[in-house]
């Protein structure tokens, strides 16, 4: 029997040059990060410390937790446009509610914990009804959650009158805030509070809660996309409707569950915000909407679906998040601050093409 | 003969690299003066405005002026800009618009904690009370008294009415300290007046097309509507332009708040009526006053420091003690 | 011997018209059968109430010598009738053992038991073993199909349906897009899948590949069995022209 081999069929002989292209490809949203560190913290005093990176973590962990929601989702082949607006409408509902147990005296516990429950059992709304308008009837991603976008919105300025919800338990901003470790020169390290009478300059906090949150979603994606068969029928679900549908897989449960996920993160990054900023706020999420697709896609998604990891989704948020920080502290003028990332897309979108034309040989 | 092939979009690759890059050669360069840090609250000429008037008074005194604008009216996008300035770890003094009453409590915590002295400028944290209130850790508000400038408004509405008439508020989004006072300074001066009637407030939140259809839906609704209060500088623009737009220039009176080229220009025109002006560039020389006095010693700082109003006509616009607190939009 | 496909009288109707229009054949183990006919002759139809994509208004189908009703592509399936369309529905973005283990994926517990982790080392074995018994050669396993041959997916597509112990292989034009060379190394593993036991139902347009690989030929016209032949015995004038209408007599 003739055996199929593959020599007369492709020519996989690669000069050196297209292995170092592919390389480059695969790795270079990492080598821009690297890039952007090693110029910030040559040119900017301050930025190569640890506090600074640790303000960097900390102010992209609302929009990482969001964007690995948006992962999964684009890995699909869909989107959710919706993010920004049930992160915001979350934050409104465990605030009010935490407010009102405040007010009426219940333990700061308590209290914290019906506001996450309640955020997370209204969040996972949203997430349900995407689900359905697009699995069940089969509406367009990029309208159906440009809908619930609407709705969102609508629901968080009601809840909230449209002003930031505040009046939260001292629990709220201690865990958005606090340090899990203080270090100071001369002063024994102390857990959870800055050592008393310390210099406040001085001290060195770190870890916060935000931040360890942000880090175990990142893990705990990571995991779900690269080695369970969610994220294995996720990719296929974006690679190839059909094919999942041939395998036997519930293609529409999946999807549902998918925009569950996605608005569960959203709904993460919402009590993360509310912890950090001691309020809830309709627009809390606003600005994140955008960026949150654009680190998936700067991480090197395909919006067609199929591709995508999660880290580079956190690599994109981190290049997003450094280069907003280390602009400022450079004190470049703002109006070209704004446009800093629409190039970085640009670059993306650029050198996944050429990466594409490599692998095509 | 030019072929696009991966050769030239690796070049292009590279050049878009240098242009993200090019603007560090803009940054600045810390020299030894102390160097305060101004955030505003967006992009727009009050606080272009206020920046002149603080340079001014930097330049004066031998200060070195850094200032940032984040990208939207939005704490999720000023806080990162305040954090990062901090850790510059170069900065002496600080004052800002902060961009939410409650939000910002929070991340000015921090700047305090790191032993920078600050202010507010134009909208405060908590309830602006920064003696007696639930936050007093900012040394001063400095700011117009809103609700007294709504009072204005509606005053000069109601004299340049004959004391009679409905009127309509274009305001922003509730939720911004200064905006929420002058609606209710509006309404109080307007309950003193008892042949004006309020028919409606509408929200644009800060974009100037929604604003300008939420005014012609009004003017079609309401044929007798004789005034409107536009509470900042959009929505004063935009009801401005829906005005014009239906041809009403000189039937309906239209008050707006903050004195941009544009209101100006309306002003000059006729369809504007009447322009009550903040002083942005007192608020920010006293911004900067303040902080040099407290770096010299002098730390018994008013908590609070009211700045006036200007209320502009056009029997008045060309005094130059009067024109010169127009608000200009460039920056210098 | 028992024909382990019978199909007796087999009907379907699309409003008013008839695609299949009493429709009987057999397939027996160990032999290749080529289904043909024009456009529109109703072949696709016929296959498509086999794989349980269609269901028939008329007619029975025996399946190892028991009436069987097929309401799903899923349980045909299960039956062991797999199918084999000309999309392949592969997933480009995956590699060989993740297609061939799609929505079947292997897995063991991880944590405990706490949470079950994708067995990649079973996958990927076992995919070897299976290509290995096909004779298939691709060097890197890991790589995502979208990187192989035409060929090569084909390939993977049919291990996928032997992996599963597919009794009986339906393939719907499975050289239309390939080259001359690996044309001839599909029919290779045809020919490899009838000694190795699983009949082959192939939908071919093109002749040569019909006479170089099929024992059989059935010929439908316009939602009829217009004739059926032994390939030896038969040429492609013949069977051409039983395809356009000049014959109609059926033999068994």
């Amino acid at each position: 029997m003739a055996a199929i081999t593959e020599t007369q069929d492709m020519s996989t002989a690669t000069t050196s040059r297209q292995m170092l292209l592919r390389m480059v490809s695969r790795v270079w949203a990492w080598l821009f990060l690297g890039m952007l560190v090693a110029v910030f913290s040559v040119s900017a005093p301050g930025f190569f410390t640890v506090r600074s990176f640790q303000n960097i973590g900390i102010n992209a962990s609302e929009t990482l937790i969001v964007a690995l929601g948006q992962t999964f989702v684009i890995i699909a082949g869909g989107i959710d446009l919706s993010v920004g607006f049930v992160m915001g409408l979350v934050s409104v509902v465990a605030a009010v509610v935490m407010r009102a147990l405040n007010l009426a005296g219940y333990p700061q516990g308590l209290v914290l914990l019906v506001g996450v429950v309640a955020g997370l059992i209204i969040g996972f709304i949203p997430g349900l009804i995407n689900g359905l308008l697009i699995a069940r009837l089969k509406a367009p991603p990029f309208i159906a959650t440009l809908g619930m976008l609407g709705i969102a919105k609508c629901f968080a300025f009601l809840l909230s009158g449209g002003q930031t919800v505040g009046r939260q338990p001292d629990i709220v901003r201690l865990l958005g805030n606090s340090y899990f470790i203080y270090v100071a020169p001369n002063e024994p390290v102390t857990f959870f509070n800055p050592p008393p009478g310390a210099d406040l300059r001085s001290v060195l906090g770190v870890m916060t809660l935000p931040l360890l949150i942000m880090i175990i979603t990142a893990i705990v994606s990571h995991f779900v996309l690269a080695h369970t068969r969610f994220g294995q029928h996720t990719y296929a679900l974006g690679g190839s409707r059909d094919a999942s549908l041939r395998a036997g897989i519930d293609v529409d449960l999946h999807t549902m569950k998918l925009y569950i996920v996605c608005a569960l993160l959203a709904s993460l990054g919402g009590l993360v915000w509310t912890m950090r900023f001691n309020s809830g706020s309709p627009i809390a999420g606003e600005a994140l909407m955008l960026n949150s697709v654009a680190a998936v896609v700067i991480g090197g998604a395909s919006l067609f679906g199929g591709e995508g990891k999660v880290m580079g989704t956190v690599v994109g948020a981190f290049i997003m998040a450094v280069l907003y920080t280390g602009l400022v502290m450079l004190n470049v003028p703002p109006f070209w601050q704004f446009g800093a990332v629409g190039v970085i897309i640009i670059m993306a979108v650029l050198v996944d093409q050429a990466q594409a034309g490599i692998a095509r040989r | 003969m030019f072929r696009w092939n991966r050769v030239w979009q690796w070049t292009l690759i590279v050049v878009l690299v240098l242009v993200v890059l090019a603007p560090t050669a803009l940054a600045e360069d810390p020299a030894k003066k102390p160097n305060f840090a101004f955030i505003a609250g967006v992009n727009d000429p009050f606080y272009i405005t206020m920046q002149r008037g603080a340079q001014q008074a930097a330049d004066l005194m031998g200060v070195n002026l850094i200032v940032q604008i984040p990208e939207t009216w939005n704490a999720t996008v000023q806080t990162p800009i305040i954090d990062a300035m901090l850790s510059r770890g170069d900065i002496d003094f600080m004052f800002l618009a902060p961009v939410d009453k409650e939000a910002m409590i929070e991340p000015l915590k921090r700047v305090v904690d790191a032993g920078i002295p600050m202010l507010t400028v134009d909208t405060f944290i908590g309830d602006g009370d920064y003696a007696n209130g639930p936050v007093t850790f900012p040394l001063s508000y400095i700011g117009s008294d809103n609700v007294e400038g709504g009072m204005i408004a509606a005053r000069a509405l109601a004299e340049a009415l004959g004391g009679k008439g409905k009127v309509y508020v274009q305001n922003v989004k509730p939720g911004i300290s200064t905006t929420d006072q002058r609606e209710e300074g509006f309404k109080k001066g307007i309950a003193e007046a008892p042949g004006m009637e309020l028919v409606g407030v509408d929200y644009n939140d800060d974009d100037a097309g929604k604003g300008q259809a939420q005014t012609a839906a009004v003017l079609q609704r309401e044929p007798e509507l004789a005034g409107i209060f536009g509470t900042n500088v959009f929505s004063a623009q935009a009801a401005a332009n829906a005005v014009k737009n239906a041809g009403l220039s000189g039937k309906v009176k239209v008050v707006a708040f903050d004195a941009t080229e544009f209101a100006i220009q309306m002003l000059k025109e006729g369809t504007v009526d009447l322009v009550i002006a903040q002083k942005p560039a007192e608020m920010g020389f006293f911004a900067v006053e303040m902080g040099m006095a407290y770096l010299h010693g002098y730390v018994d700082i008013p908590k609070r420091i009211p700045t006036g109003y200007a209320v502009i006509t056009r029997d008045n616009m060309d005094d130059p003690e009067i024109s010169k607190w127009f608000y200009t939009g460039q920056s210098d | 011997m028992e024909p382990l496909l019978a199909v007796k009288d087999m009907v379907k109707r699309f409003g008013g018209l008839t695609a299949v229009n009493h429709v009987s054949m057999e397939v027996y183990p160990y032999e290749v059968v080529g289904l043909v006919g024009d456009n529109g002759a109703g072949k696709s139809t016929l296959i498509k109430m086999i794989s349980g994509v269609y269901k028939p208004d008329g007619g029975q189908i025996f399946f190892q010598g028991r009436e069987v009703h097929i309401n799903s592509p899923m349980e045909a399936r299960e039956m062991g009738i797999e199918t084999i369309y000309q999309d392949l529905a592969l997933a480009e973005n995956l590699d060989v053992g993740s297609n061939i283990f799609l929505g079947r994926e292997p897995t063991q517990p991880f944590m405990g038991g706490l949470v079950r982790v994708l067995d990649r080392r079973y996958m990927l074995a076992e995919s070897l073993k299976v290509l290995e018994r096909l004779d298939i050669r691709i060097p890197d396993l890991t790589k995502e199909i979208r990187n192989l041959s035409g060929g090569q997916r084909q390939a993977v597509a049919i291990a996928r349906a032997i992996y599963w112990d597919a009794k009986l292989m339906i393939m719907d034009e499975p050289t239309a897009a390939l080259g001359v060379a690996e044309q001839r190394k599909v029919l290779d593993l045809v020919r490899m899948l009838r000694d190795q036991g699983v009949p082959v139902i192939i939908i071919s347009h093109n002749m040569q590949d019909v006479f170089a690989v099929a024992d059989r030929i059935v010929i439908m016209r316009r939602g009829i069995k217009a004739g059926e032949r032994m390939a030896r015995d038969t040429t492609v004038d013949e069977v051409v022209s039983l395809m356009v209408g000049a014959e109609t007599v059926e033999t068994a």
